[in-house]
Formats: C-alpha cells, structure tokens, sequence
C-alpha cells in the first residue's frame, strides 16, 4: 500500500476514507430486498424444503468404500440392499475421499428385523475394511431417526429462536435507540428468511443442524449491525445541534468508515467457514460439518449485505420521521446553500458552543458504559 | 476489567501477566488432576459408538416432570452399567435421555428405554434352578392359578381371549417351597445386578408408526416392536404364562435360567407367570399381579432394629397401601414375590397382616444387598413412557474419520484467517494468530478440565462450533485495528492512537459478543441433541476471546506502538492511514479538532 498522494480505490476502500453513496440509494436497496424477500416467500410456499431423514423419518447406514475386493460401488450397496429388503433404497451416494470415503446409503424406516440381515449381507458380501485394514462388520455404521425427532428440534429450534428475538430486542433496546433496534431486527427477519428462502430455492437438504446453524448466524448477522450502529451513533452525536452534517450524511460516514470493518469481520468469520466446508464435504461428504458450514456461509453473507444495505438505511427512514431531524437536515441543506464553495468550515459559533455540551436527549443516549468513554 | 481511561498509564505487563497467570493454573490443573488424562472427551461421533435418544412420552402431553425424567435417568444408568461395557453415560437433555455408549458393542443400549415394570405377585411354587430338567421337584399339578385380588393398578379391563376370569377374593394356593423362614426372602447370594439388562438384540423400536402389535397381549401387557422378539414373545407367554396349571408345571421344568428371556419386560401382568429369581438360583410359579411397584412411595435400606444385619422399610401410596393390607391379611404366611422386569428379585414371606402401607422387609440382607433391594423397590419401574427420538452407531472408522476432517478443517480455517491478517495487518496480523494460538491453547486446556468436571464432550457439532469462533475471536482484532485505523485517519499517532481506539473499540468488541454469547446461550438452553454441544463450544470461545483479547492482544499492541522499531507504521500496514492522518495534521489543526493529537511520536 505504497500508493503516493492520489490515493487508489483500494486504499481508500482500506483506510475508511471511501465515499460510498449508500444511503442516498436506499430506495434501490429497498425494492431489491423487497424483490428477494417476494421470491423467497414465493419459494418458500410453493417449493417449501427438502426435508432430510431427520424429518421424515428413516435409516441411514453408512459404510466405509473400501472394501477387501477393492472399492466398493454404490451399485453393490444397492444391488445388497434389494436383495435383502426387496426394493431399491431412497438415496445412494458415494462421499468423502481417500482412507475416509464412504457410501450412504437412505432409505425408508427399517425395522431390526430388516436392519439386522442387511448389515450382515453388506458385511459377508461386501467386506468393507475396518480401521485396522481388516474386513470388520463394526465399520458399518447406521442411524434410524423417527419423524418425530426432526420435528421436536426444530420446534425447539423455532422456541429459541422466539426467546433469542425477545432477548435481543431488550438487549439493543437498552444498548441503542429504539430507532436502531427497529432497524437490526427487520434486517434479522430478513436474514432468516433470505437464508431460507435460499435453502427452498436451491433445494439444499434441510437437517436439524440446519435449523441451528439458522439460529446461530442470527448472532452474526446483529454483531455486523452492531459495528455499524456504533458508528452512526458515535457520528451522529450532538448531531442535531450542528449544521455540520444531516443524519443520512452522517449514517452514509458511519457506513464508509466501517466498510471495511464490516467486510473484514465477515471474511474472516466467513474463511473458517469456508474451510469447514470445503473440508467437511471433500473427507467426510454429507453430514453435520457440511450443513453446519452451509447455512453459516449462506447466513453471513445475508447478514453482512442486509446490516449494511438494509439496516443502516431502515435506521436512516425510522429517524428522519422525527420531525427534529428532518428540521435539521433542512438546515444542513440551506447552509450549504448559503456557504461559500469552499465551504464545509462550519460557523464557529454553533459548534463552539456545543462540542463539550452533552446531547439532546433523543440523538443518543447514553448508557453508563458509554458514558464513560466519551470526555 | 480494563482500568478506563487512564491512556498513558495502560501497564501491559500486568495483563500479560494475568494471562500467563491463567494459562498456569489451567494448565496445573490439566495435569496434575484427573489423572493426567491429556485428551478431551470425544463423542462418539467422533470416537465411533452408539448414541440412543430417549423422549418422555406423556399422556397429556404436558413436559415431563423433573423428578420422573431424573429418576428415570438413574434407572437407565443401571442398567446401562449392566451392560458392562467402559465409559457408557446417560445424560438427561430436556425432556430427552440420551444414552451414550461409546465403542463397538453398544448395539444393546437402543432397547435400554424399555419401561422396566416391578410389579407383586403371588408366589404360588419355588424350587431350585437346577440343570434344565432337574429331578422331580415338588411340581404338584395341583396348583391352581390364583387369580389376581387386585386388578394391575393402571390396565383397565382386561379384555382378553385366552385369560382366565377374574376372580376376586384371595387365591387358594399351596404352601409352597417355604424355605423361608420368618420374613426371610428366598435368595442367599447377592446378585450382582440389581437391575436386569434388557433383551440382547437389535430391538429399536424407533418406527414412527409401530408396526401392528402381535396378537393377543393384555392390556397392560407391553409388545415389543421387533417381530422376531414379539414372537417369541408370545409363544413364552403361551406356555409361561398360561394359567392352565399342567401347562405351568411342563414350563416350569423346561424353563433354563441361563437363557436369555425373552420375556423379560414383557410378561402380562394379569396373567400367572413362570419365571426365574433374578439370580438364576431358583425358579418360580407366580400368580397375577396384585400390586404394581408404581404404587411405591418410597423404599430405604436400614439398619435392622432388632439385631444384625439389614432391613428394607417400603412405604405404599394410598391406594396401594389398600390393595397391600388386604392383600397381606389374606395371605399370612405366605410369600409374596417382587418380580422386576418378569425376574423375580425377592420373595418375603408375609409374617403378620400389614396395614397402613409401612412395611418392613427382613431378611439375610448385607448393607449392600438392602441397598439394592430399596433401589430396585423404589426406580423399578420407570416412571415415565419413552419413545426413541433416534439411535445412531457410528463405526470407529467414521468417527476416526470425521475427527480428522473437524481437525483438519480448524486448521485450514486458521491458516486462511492468518493469511488474510498477515496481508492486511501485517504485524498486527502476526499478533492475531499469536492471540488465536494462546487462545486454542487455553480452549485445550478448558476442553480437557471440563471433560474431567461436567463430564462435557467434544463432538462433530462442537467442533464446528469452534471453527466459527475462530472467526469471532478474529473479528474482535479486525474491530480493534479497524478502530485504530479511524483514530490515526483523524490524526492521531499510532502511539497515541492505541489507547483511544481500544476505549472505543472494547465496547463494540463487548456489544458484539454479548450478542453472540446470547445466542448460543438461548441456544444452549432451549435446544436438543448435537446442537448442545456446538452451542457450548460457541459460548465458550466468545467467553475465552474476551479473556484474550483483553489480556494478550490489547497489551500487545500497546508494546508494539511503544517500539520505536516495532512500531513503525509501515511495519503494520498502517501506512497509508498513517500518511492521511499526517495530512489531517499539517492541514487542520483547527479549532474543531479535540486536543491529544499533538503528543504524538516523539
């Protein structure tokens, strides 16, 4: 970054000196978040989920891919598994690479009676090898999930997911304005919906480490919102005592000052996930690594778009409806009329009068801990 | 926890300090406690075994009772121990018990959730358990069924085929095998078992809907799921539990107490029964139930007030109590047998009629052998219905597997965070990876204390959890430096800067972790299964990059801008937001700006 006087993107993306303009097209985020939210409802009702073994309901066994004749073909695990139960399984997909690679294999609800002679078939037919490079019938693994389960998580799930919203509405509410707290938690409901929206779109098997993932991202997507409002508020102190600048101006200087915080926080909360991913499905395939990491990727890049293109300018609308501030951005506008061209000095008799008095009432107000950091 | 604003007197070796503090005890205590056991406790998900969930069914759908779920916990607990295999653990989770059986041979626990029943029965006939088919026992064919006084407390009418009617009154009965002298119960060995395990086979009853039931149990008579079990089932309740007294004594010579029973949690409580002591020592012809052990208030081991040795005191509920002393009235003299799970566990025999339910049982007891009795007496029956949520083996390849791939990818996520530090922060990205690693080296150390303690394991989900939270952790540094950035933009020194922006920043990076910690906590709380786990973990990294942040990267960075080498903002990446904010100086010093800046670098 040795970049002399004139100063590249880059840098100025990098040292918060950008000017972005994204407040001022708020109108456009507005119809493009309104559009999505439309297609993912859409999507939501008419495609709804597709539904893992959690939900409806089934087995699952799974077995290691090498077998003592070499690997062993998800057309031999079917081929077992017909011969056994009579018809074909739901699903059967080879997974992982390497020492790790597997076959998993679906299939509708087995009884012990049918459970039993299947993994005995697949292990006197098949000879899949054990941990120690010997043929072990210990290596297949299976799991049989009642519909029910699937259903209790989630409606678990959802239980939490209501007490985390009441909680975190009093927690912001006490933290920032009410203004702010509106605004972080359209740009929540927006984030829950988007990411599943993407699930129903994209058709991605929706597991109850899913439905976690979806509450954890939910944490993400405030802390996000919660560096931004930070700023704005910090900016927007004293604000409407000054003619310096107007509460959108103010809020779009937040925004540019924290871009890079903001897409620095989420690359790095992103590229773990990111590895987990890739990992998690290249060595073990389907399974609670990859829907964990999947609904994670899908939740913060939703939530790092929807603080900065939805939140900040919700925050902006909510507050301009105070009729103080739209007065004060009145001001702002007819000082810059009347200012010279070289203009942004402010009038020495406003500002020295209020830099060291304390802010109205409603700009912001200030908690004990904040309190304590201003001078 | 930081002194406030106090800039130029921040002393980082006091944190630094703290932190190694820390480090040191965490560490003492990983290895001179516990054993020096060095590994966290994995799950078996990542160990390989087998996980069974058990959900507490309740009639009117209302959430569980504590005390049952927790008396039902022990039950299960037992006789998990039975089992026999090391390091098996039930767990209670919500309304569900998750049985945990780590290893190869945990197929049994998928039919651990049975409901165990403990119910009273007549003892109509003992004789020892010989060999199979040991010589002419005092078998009479005389032995008339004696049809139950008092209905099974919780099956309504009886309405099946092949049973006898209903009498009331007492049953006749003969005077059988009373080896037992005053009060004694029938069995001298002690048992090692308190609790019978369940049928060894793969019984999981995990459809969702049943399959139809066999034919023709009673109505409070329980049927397996697994149609191979249910039938043999029912051909053993053909012949064991019929009450034509011919066919009783055919059963009662054929019956092998080494054998596995099948009947074993499945006997019709409105039927006759011939079983076997739990011990496999003698064999016995019983008659209905008159009382289920449900109607147990409370059962304790007690010194015996009369001499030596142990007495069982048994209290009933009200209503069994009734069924008790009516019971106990009309049959002085005679034994009763304690049948748990279709074994018989004890067989007092009734010294005087016992009225008011408080009964005392005495016998050759050791304090050991009492102690069981009042436990079987009081948990016998579990109290609460369980449906199985899910059961999962995973093989030890799988979990080998999946630990490799969780490691594997914490460590590629690690090395892509340090990647992008190092290119965009340079030295202080040098300093996040330090923080990261003093970070995973106390997570370690927690991990394996908290394995030790609450018996916390690490599995698939938890360690995804922690693979998030190295972004977290890094994002409380990227808020820190991004403020530093700010602070230098508006004119600051990188000296000057550190202190201000870490008073900024330590709010945001608070804020910002309060919401996460609220998430996983919520989620901690409210959510079932796997989920716990990664929720944990998520909770616990937000928790522990507090501690470093404050403690190791805070101090750190106030070292390095004190550096004339170190701190040089070239060396940081901070360069261009250096030459910016020198701008900012030379061109406005004007009365708007607030005062510090002019003690820069000196």
């Amino acid at each position: 970054m040795t970049a002399p006087e004139r100063l590249s993107g880059w840098t100025r993306l990098t040292t918060g000196t950008a000017d972005v303009d994204i407040i001022g097209r708020r109108r456009t985020w507005y119809i493009g978040f309104a559009v999505l939210i439309v297609i993912c409802l859409l999507s939501l009702v008419f495609r709804g989920f597709n539904l893992g073994i959690d939900f409806t309901g089934g087995s699952q066994i799974q077995l290691p891919a090498n077998g003592a004749a070499g690997v062993i073909s998800t057309q031999q695990v079917e081929q077992v598994y017909q011969g056994v139960i009579g018809t074909p399984p739901e699903v059967t997909q080879a997974v992982g690479s390497g020492e790790a690679a597997s076959i998993v294999l679906q299939s509708e609800p087995l009884t012990a009676e049918q459970l039993i002679p299947l993994r005995d078939a697949l292990f006197t037919q098949l000879q899949p090898l054990g941990p120690d490079g010997a043929p072990s019938a210990a290596s297949i693994s299976d799991s049989q999930v009642s519909g029910t389960w699937g259903g209790e998580v989630t409606t678990q799930a959802l239980i939490a997911l209501a007490v985390f919203i009441v909680l975190v509405t009093i927690f912001l509410a006490v933290y920032f304005e009410r203004a702010m707290a509106a605004a972080a938690l359209v740009a929540l409901v927006n984030d829950i919906v988007v990411t599943a929206g993407v699930y129903s779109i994209i058709g991605l098997e929706v597991t109850p480490a899913t439905v976690i993932g979806l509450l954890t991202i939910l944490g993400f997507s405030l802390y996000d919102t919660v560096v931004v409002f930070d700023k704005v508020r910090e900016n927007a102190r004293g604000l409407l005592k000054l003619t310096r600048r107007s509460y959108p101006e103010a809020a779009n200087l937040a925004l540019n000052q924290t871009l890079m915080r903001s897409l620095n926080t989420s690359l790095i909360a992103i590229l773990p996930v990111l590895g987990l991913l890739v990992i998690g499905v290249g060595l073990l395939g389907v399974g609670t690594l990859a829907d964990l990491a999947l609904v994670q990727l899908v939740g913060m890049i939703t939530g790092v778009i929807s603080s900065l293109l939805l939140a900040t300018p919700l925050l902006v609308d909510i507050k301009l409806r105070d009729v103080r501030f739209r007065d004060q951005a009145r001001r702002v506008a007819a000082r810059r009329a009347r200012a010279t061209p070289d203009g942004d000095a402010p009038a020495p008799d406003t500002l020295a009068t209020v830099s060291s008095s304390p802010p109205t009432s409603s700009a912001s107000r200030p908690t004990g801990k904040t309190g304590r950091s201003r001078r | 926890m930081a002194p406030s604003s106090g800039q130029h007197h921040v002393r980082p070796w006091r944190y630094l300090t703290a932190f190694l503090g820390i480090v040191v005890i965490l560490y003492t205590l990983v290895l001179f406690t516990g054993g020096g056991n060095l590994t966290p406790k994995l799950g078996i998900d990542l160990q390989g075994g087998t996980r069974v969930s058990l959900t507490a069914r309740t009639t009117d759908g209302q959430p569980p009772p504590r005390d049952q779920l927790v008396q039902a916990q022990e039950i299960i607990e037992q006789r998990v121990n039975g089992l026999g295999v090391s390091g098996a653990e039930v767990q209670l989770d919500g309304s569900n018990i998750v049985i945990t059986v780590p290893g190869d041979e945990g197929e049994q626990a998928r039919s651990l959730g049975q409901t165990a029943q403990l119910r009273f029965r007549e003892v109509v006939q003992e004789i020892p358990a010989g060999p199979a088919a040991a010589g002419a026992p005092s078998a009479p064919g005389s032995t008339p069924p004696a049809d139950g006084s008092a209905p099974p407390a919780e099956g309504s009418a009886p309405a099946q085929g092949s049973a006898p009617a209903q009498g009331s009154g007492t049953g006749s009965g003969s005077e059988a095998g009373s080896d037992a002298g005053t009060g004694v119960q029938g069995m001298g060995v002690t048992p090692e078992r308190s609790t019978p395990v369940a049928p060894v086979a793969h019984t999981a009853p995990l459809q969702d809907p049943p399959p139809p039931e066999p034919p023709a149990p009673g109505p409070g008579a329980p049927a397996p799921d697994d149609p191979r079990i249910a039938a043999e089932v029912t051909q053993a309740r053909e012949t064991r539990q019929s009450a034509d007294p011919a066919v009783q004594a055919q059963a009662l010579l054929a019956l092998d107490c080494a054998a596995v029973d099948p009947l074993q949690g499945y006997d019709d409580p409105a039927r006759p029964l011939v079983t076997c002591s739990e011990d496999g020592t003698a064999k016995y012809v019983l008659g209905p139930t008159f009382i289920e052990g449900t109607e147990i208030a409370s059962a304790q081991a007690q010194p015996n007030a009369q001499g030596a040795g142990y007495v069982v005191s048994l209290t009933f509920k009200p209503a069994g109590a009734q069924a008790w002393g009516e019971y106990t009235s009309a049959n002085v003299g005679k034994r009763v047998g304690f049948v748990l799970d279709g074994d018989v566990v004890s067989a007092p025999s009734i010294n005087v009629p016992i009225l008011g339910g408080a009964t005392e049982i005495s016998g050759q007891f050791n304090q050991e052998r009492a102690q069981q009795l009042a436990q079987v007496l009081r948990y016998g029956s579990l109290p609460l219905a369980f449906d199985s949520g899910t059961a999962q083996t995973v093989s030890a390849t799988l979990g080998l597997a999946s630990l490799e791939a969780g490691l594997i990818a914490g460590a590629v996520g690690l090395l892509l965070v340090l990647v992008y530090c190092l290119a965009y922060y340079r030295l202080l990205g040098l300093l996040t990876m330090l923080s990261l690693l003093l970070s995973g080296l106390v997570v370690y150390a927690v991990l394996i204390l908290l394995g030790r303690w609450i018996g916390f394991t690490l599995d698939l989900a938890g360690v995804a959890g922690f693979i998030i939270a190295i972004g977290i952790t890094a994002d409380s540094f990227v808020i820190f430096f991004e403020r530093l950035k700010d602070e230098m933009r508006d004119g600051r020194t990188f000296r000057s800067a550190v202190p201000r922006s870490w008073e900024r920043a330590r709010r945001t990076i608070l804020t910002a972790d309060a919401v996460s910690f609220l998430a996983a906590a919520v989620l901690y709380i409210l959510a079932v299964g796997e989920v716990r786990g990664f929720a944990f973990t998520l909770g616990m990294s937000t928790v522990l990059d507090l501690v470093v942040v404050f403690l190791v990267t805070f101090p750190l960075v106030v070292l390095i801008s004190r550096s004339r080498t170190l701190g040089r903002p070239g060396l940081s990446g901070l360069a261009a937001v250096d030459r910016i904010g020198a701008q900012h100086r030379r061109s406005a010093p004007a009365p708007g700006r607030r005062v510090a800046v002019k003690g820069g670098r000196a």
